[in-house]
């Protein structure tokens, strides 16, 4: 299960690269306060990393937010018998 | 510009990626903490299920390290010690839960409950007493509490206090408590009867019946009262209503009633009421107590064909060696040592039997109870019925 893995990453490294290689020359953003320069290759994996990472972190927000609410449910007093 | 929108469009994507990999991560934890925990749970609960309380303890010790929240799992760890015997460890345990800060009120209750087990068990009744009254007076698991409270009471045989407890959880509960607290009432009216308070230990036994109307003990211990104030008449008619309150105490209640009946002159109401019983009492007492009825009277033949005739019908050790006694003055020779080996041999057979066993527990004992020794129930213990016994 490992190799197909470190295969598939490799095979993705590769891709950036030559990508990025193809795709070297620089464009400019207008960020309103400021201009960024940005190579175009390094613009699209920033784009993908920021989405990742904005996906990740309300997952896991959400995740977090009910286990709490599902442990001060099981801390509610028994019913006597 | 159209670079612009590929990396517009890129963002929600990778979102979405990002969303669904932190959940696969997020739910495959979990997952192996729950199936962790629930295996060590599961695991616990096949030890106990095995008897195999050492390794139980183990487990539940483990769980009880990883989640220190788990009062349940306190609570059961608690259990196990009382059970197998160490109440040093249960009363740790439980009185580091009962002093835990944050604990809910019905947890604290709960654990104070098992806490007043465990000194029961181990002997501080005194100790047990002020916690179980504390539940009580709180109102937080009463009924269990006073259950606890009446056991106490009844093994410091302080019965006042034992039939005023059992009144209040009559109430609590709707519970008959009746025959219980009648019981209460003779062991009063017998402890009053041994110090010389007749008229105290009458009281007593008049509430008993009050209590349960039809109480053999109370109509035993009346048959005794007058049996020792010499009104034979009315022990006769005490000792009857025993048994016809309840006919499985007849191996009891016969020997006083016999001597009641010779003493009173009776003899003609003695052999009525003795084959009335033959044909509703299959055990073999009426037929020993007939036989010598008859022995007296008819003479030595018609005594031993009446019992030969009862023991074809209900073949009994009992009445075998009744048999053996009987026919051993006829007899000379060596046929004389053979029955005198064979009258050995059936007491010694009788000897190692038990005569009484308590419906509830199953309890085995050689003298009747009228508490069983083990379950701690009101007259349960009855005479066993069978070829070696009753």
């Amino acid at each position: 299960m490992r190799l197909p893995a470190i295969i598939v990453l490799v095979i993705f490294i590769a891709a950036g690269v030559v990508l990025g290689a193809l795709n070297a020359d620089m464009v400019g953003y207008d960020l309103a306060f400021f201009r960024v320069q940005l190579p175009k290759g390094a613009a699209l994996l920033v784009a993908l990393v920021v989405g990742w990472l904005l996906g990740g972190i309300t997952a896991w927000l959400g995740v977090s937010s009910s286990r709490r609410q599902r442990l001060r449910a099981g801390k509610k007093p028994p019913v006597k018998p | 510009m159209n670079l612009m929108y590929v990396l517009v469009s890129l963002v929600p994507a990778a979102f979405v990626l990002g969303w669904w990999a932190s959940r696969q991560i997020g739910a495959r934890r979990s997952g192996a903490e729950v199936s962790e925990l629930s295996s060590d749970y599961f695991r616990g609960l096949n030890y106990l299920l095995n008897e195999e309380q050492d390794k139980a303890i183990e487990v539940f010790l483990k769980l009880a390290e990883y989640n220190r929240d788990t009062v349940e799992t306190h609570l059961a760890l608690g259990n196990l010690f009382r059970r197998r015997g160490e109440v040093d460890r249960a009363i740790r345990l439980h009185q580091h839960l009962v002093s835990r800060p944050g604990l809910s009120d019905a947890m604290k209750t709960v654990a104070l409950l098992e806490l007043g087990e465990d000194y029961m068990r181990a002997g501080l009744l005194d100790r047990a007493e002020a916690l179980f009254s504390d539940l009580v007076a709180m109102d937080a698991h009463a009924p269990s509490a006073l259950r606890h409270l009446i056991a106490i009471y009844q093994h410091e045989r302080d019965w006042h206090k034992a039939i005023e407890h059992a009144r209040r959880l009559e109430v609590m509960t709707g519970e008959d408590e009746t025959p219980m607290i009648a019981q209460f009432y003779c062991e009063l009216a017998d402890r009053a009867r041994q110090h010389g308070a007749r008229a105290e230990a009458r009281d007593y036994l008049s509430l008993a019946f009050e209590c349960q109307p039809d109480c053999v003990r109370a109509f035993m211990l009346t048959g005794r009262l007058q049996a020792e104030d010499s009104h034979h008449e009315e022990a006769v008619v005490a000792y009857e209503a025993a048994i016809n309150a309840d006919i499985a105490f007849t191996p009891e209640i016969l020997p006083p009633l016999l001597d009641s009946y010779a003493r009173s002159r009776q003899m003609s109401r003695a052999e009525s009421f003795l084959s009335d019983m033959l044909g509703r009492y299959h055990g073999v007492s009426p037929v020993l107590a007939l036989t010598r009825l008859y022995r007296q009277r008819d003479g030595e033949r018609a005594a031993i064909d009446f019992l030969t005739a009862q023991l074809r019908q209900r073949p009994s050790v009992r009445g075998l060696m009744a048999l053996i006694d009987a026919t051993m003055d006829k007899i000379e020779g060596e046929a004389r040592d053979n029955f005198l080996i064979l009258r050995d041999l059936t007491r010694k057979l009788i000897e190692g039997q038990a005569m009484y066993r308590c419906s509830r527990c199953g309890f085995g004992a050689k003298a009747h109870h009228w508490q069983c020794p083990s379950c701690k129930n009101w007259s349960t213990i009855r005479p066993i019925h069978g070829v070696a016994s009753e």
